[in-house]
């Protein structure tokens, strides 16, 4: 059906934009398989060496620009094999975690690099990767982690709107906030401290358009605290004066936004008028249609194969299929579209090849086209040499390996919280060993906040860990041989790593995910 | 470039610090020998705290080869203050850096930090003005976009740093209307960070605005950051889509209406221009908007184009509609 293919409408209009975006769909469609995208296939063993030669041999000079961001190249890599269901042998773990612990830096945090500064970004990509390789015990690597320092570290960067630098010296910026949240969360480090005002600065980063940028100004709305203003002015915060969104919505930092926001949602129902320094009583919103809608206009059209865009009239990029594609069912979740219903009868599994467009349509309850997504990375997202990347005629690259396959793994699996995996979780709590296993130090000042922290603690361990595929829902594009694992929509770690990593660092043994599980054969 | 600091008598003092001393580490960068060379000694540096002239030039040499090391800029920094480098050459030495690694973070975060120590309006207009090179070359670069935003809002107080801003997004526009980031720095300008000096009627304001996103949308009526602006403007404004329902209509029907010559234009509402592909899919979208902010029996009319939407004329977000219409209809 040509007519399905579409280029962009120019209006008899065209400028840069629209030439640039004509090239793109030309080069994407000539990537359309002519006999249909029905048996596009993964190339798995391929990109299983691309990423095993990063692992192994090392990463060619060019690489020098990552230099400074060692732990994600360890993190694309490992999370990557997990995405495709490999694992790894002993000695490749004890390597990897020697070489993770060598960027742990002495006063707390993970560096890009041994001798480098602590870094909210490299923090993340080291934990993450820790909770893949890594394990209790002797060389195990978990226990290694400086926890308290890292608290402190954290605390060091705290900023009076909220937000947090990155780095001493360093930008402001949500992604940090992902990556400081994702942390304290998986390592038992949240408190009211540190996360005091920290919904008030996300909402500030919302754009009228729905998406979110990466910063917002901090500097009217907290005037008064300028160092620098007569100490008699009173330090108040204005909730009247402008905190402007600093950039354009961007697919990478509605991510970030987004996912804090939902990780965040314990702390804002329980800790309602708690605004911070900022002293406003009101509820922090987000407008979370808004945010949907964004995110939904990013995917491109057929002619795009369905990929998506980071920014409005930019280019579709694979990497986005993650942070959009994957952002589409936080949205859900927020809005209470993402059902928590369980169970759909197992035989529905896998029909989805030849006919299986109608099963397909009745199982599909996601609000992007997960079909189409599939279709983009599989046809312009593989490289024939192995690897993933941007769009063709580029080359792969391990970001894009690891955001396009985690991508794919969005499109094809359904993760939802699942309220029935909260309660059982929930059932199994022990408080007093999460207490124990609190990483921070932190004195709560009464019997009442201590028990209101208590309760925190467990809630965002119930929602981390209520994260389910739901039953039923998988669908994969060039059939079930292109399956890969599914990932944690919050977190991106297969389930068993992040179940794992909080399990230890809370001092919890939840009931198994597949206890209740009728038997299958 | 070439010549290694361990051949270099006056780094003879400094002991070099490998990356990794006693781990054999997995997933190895392969370095250039320059690169390696500069970073040990970059390590050996930071572990005796040295903050010299000599310190400057091996951080700039560092960042020439990888502009994304943090640390050598936040080194850099720390010495810059130290040794009070005069902060404008800094800048001016950074000028070239910036433009030739304009994608980074660091680069631009560097500026903002001498511009706050710096403190000057003078400083910040020439910031200004070199901000604009770079966007000629990169119009929709984000973390320049984002650096003259935190500009404007750091001085927020100095008019004379506003006043050309719309001037300036008009000539963007007008070479690419479709150029998102100058979209936002217009909201940017416009609404989200206060009220600009001769902006203070905000119904004045608001008419003007819509006239502009108005003339744009007439142009190229396909153009999503065009339709995003005016809706992002009415949502601030708290006026109602249907407002807007007289110049929306002729954009959601296939054929655009004839112009004959001596037709009255009508100024508030522009029609589609010649070459215009209608109907305009966000046309529908915002049509379908004002059906479902009327409710009752709007909301049908909101159901069809929906429909229309996701079966016909936006397939790719047929999810997306059909979740619209149950929403519309457990709502009404
Ligand atoms: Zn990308």
């Amino acid at each position: 059906m040509v007519s399905q293919l579409d280029p962009t409408p120019t209006d008899g209009y065209g400028t840069s934009t629209s030439s640039l975006q004509r090239e793109t769909e030309d080069i994407i469609t000539r990537h359309i398989p002519t006999q249909g995208t029905a048996h596009a296939e993964l190339q798995k063993k391929l990109h299983f060496e691309f990423l095993l030669r990063n692992l192994r041999q090392g990463f060619p000079e060019r690489y020098t620009s990552q230099d400074a961001s060692q732990p994600w190249l360890i993190y694309w890599t490992l999370h990557g094999f997990s995405i495709l269901g490999v694992g790894l042998d002993d000695q490749t773990k004890k390597r990897t975690i020697e070489t993770l612990l060598a960027m742990q830096h002495p006063d707390g945090g993970f560096a890009g690099g041994p001798g480098q500064a602590a870094h909210l970004l490299p923090t993340y990509a080291a934990v993450c990767s820790l909770a893949v390789v890594g394990r209790p015990g002797d060389g195990g690597g978990w226990d290694a982690i400086d926890r308290k320092k890292m608290y402190d570290f954290f605390m060091s960067l705290k900023q009076r709107d909220g937000s947090f630098l990155v780095s001493h010296h360093g930008e402001v910026d949500v992604r940090g906030i992902y990556c400081l949240l994702s942390v304290a969360t998986l390592l038992n480090l949240l408190t009211p401290d540190l996360l005091a005002g920290v919904p008030e600065f996300l909402a500030t980063c919302q754009t009228y358009e729905g998406g979110f940028c990466n910063a917002s100004f901090p500097g009217w709305a907290f005037e008064a605290d300028d160092p620098e203003a007569p100490s008699d002015s009173p330090r108040t915060y204005d909730p009247s004066a402008p905190r402007p969104p600093l950039g354009e919505a961007h697919g990478g930092y509605t991510f970030c936004a987004t996912a804090s926001w939902v990780l965040l949602q314990p702390y804002i129902k329980l800790y309602p008028s708690a605004a911070g320094d900022s002293g406003s009583s009101s509820t922090p919103a987000i407008n979370t249609r808004a945010l949907l809608r964004w995110c939904v206009q990013m995917q491109g059209l057929p002619i795009e194969l369905g990929g998506f865009k980071g920014r409005t009239n930019k280019l579709v990029d694979g990497c986005y299929s993650w942070w959009v594609g994957g952002c589409v069912v936080l949205a859900e979740t927020l809005l209470g579209v993402a059902g928590t219903h369980e169970s759909v009868p197992e035989e529905h599994h896998e029909e989805n090849d030849e006919d299986g467009q109608k099963a397909w349509d009745d199982a599909d309850d996601s609000l992007f086209n997960r079909k189409a997504l599939q279709e983009y990375i599989l046809c312009a997202g593989q490289h024939p040499a192995g690897g993933l990347r941007d769009k063709p005629p580029k080359p792969a690259d391990a970001y894009h390996t690891l955001y396009c396959t985690a991508g794919l793994s969005a499109a094809q699996h359904r993760v939802i919280p699942s309220e029935a995996r909260a309660k059982a979780v929930i059932s199994a709590w022990n408080a007093s060993q999460a207490h124990a296993k609190d990483g921070t130090a932190y004195a709560p000042s009464s019997d009442a906040e201590r028990e209101r922290l208590d309760e925190l603690r467990k809630r965002i361990f119930a929602h981390a860990m209520s994260w389910s595929e739901e039953e039923g829902t998988a669908v994969y594009v060039g059939g079930a041989a292109n399956r890969v694992n599914a990932t944690h929509p919050l977190f991106n770690l297969t389930v068993t790593h992040s179940d794992g990593i909080l399990s230890y660092f809370y001092g919890q043994t939840p009931p198994s995910r597949y206890a209740n599980k009728p038997a299958t054969k | 470039m070439s010549e290694l600091l361990a051949d270099d008598p006056e780094w003879a003092d400094v002991v070099p610090i490998r990356q990794y001393e006693d781990v054999n580490p997995i997933a190895p960068i392969f370095y250039s020998e320059e690169y390696k060379d500069a970073t040990d000694y970059f390590r050996g540096v930071l572990k005796t705290g040295e903050m010299s002239p000599r310190v400057l030039r091996l951080t700039e040499r560092i960042i020439r080869m990888n502009p994304a090391h943090y640390t050598a800029w936040q080194h850099r920094y720390k010495t810059v203050i130290a040794l009070k480098i005069p902060l404008e050459q800094e800048l001016e030495l950074m000028n070239e850096i910036a433009t030739t690694f304009l994608k980074t973070y660091q680069v631009w975060h560097h500026r903002r930090l001498l511009l706050t120590a710096l403190n000057s309006i003078d400083a910040a207009a020439r910031e200004l003005e070199f901000l604009k090179t770079v966007l000629r070359a990169d119009a929709k670069n984000y973390h320049t976009w984002s650096f003259r935003q935190w500009i404007l809002a750091h001085f927020n107080k100095e008019g004379r740093l506003w006043a050309g801003e719309r001037a300036y997004i008009e000539d963007l526009l007008e070479q690419d209307v479709r150029n998102n980031s100058a979209w936002h720095h217009r909201f940017f300008v416009v609404f989200a960070s206060g009220v600009r000096l001769g902006d203070e009627d905000r119904d004045q304001v608001l008419r003007r605005e819509l006239s502009f996103a108005k003339e744009k949308i007439a142009l190229a009526p396909n153009n999503s950051s065009a339709w995003n602006y005016l809706r992002g403007t009415l949502e601030h404004t708290n006026t109602p889509f249907s407002a807007l329902a007289v110049f929306v209509e002729p954009y959601t029907t296939s054929q655009p209406p004839s112009r004959g010559t001596d037709d009255v234009v009508d100024l508030d509402n522009p029609p589609p221009s010649a070459g215009a592909q209608l109907p305009a899919t966000p046309a529908l979208e915002f049509m379908a908007d004002i059906y479902e902010q009327e409710g009752g029996n709007a909301t049908g009319k909101a159901v069809e184009i929906w429909k229309s939407l996701a079966n016909e004329k936006d397939v790719m977000r047929k999810k997306y509609w059909e979740y619209r219409i149950r929403n519309a209809l457990s709502n009404a």
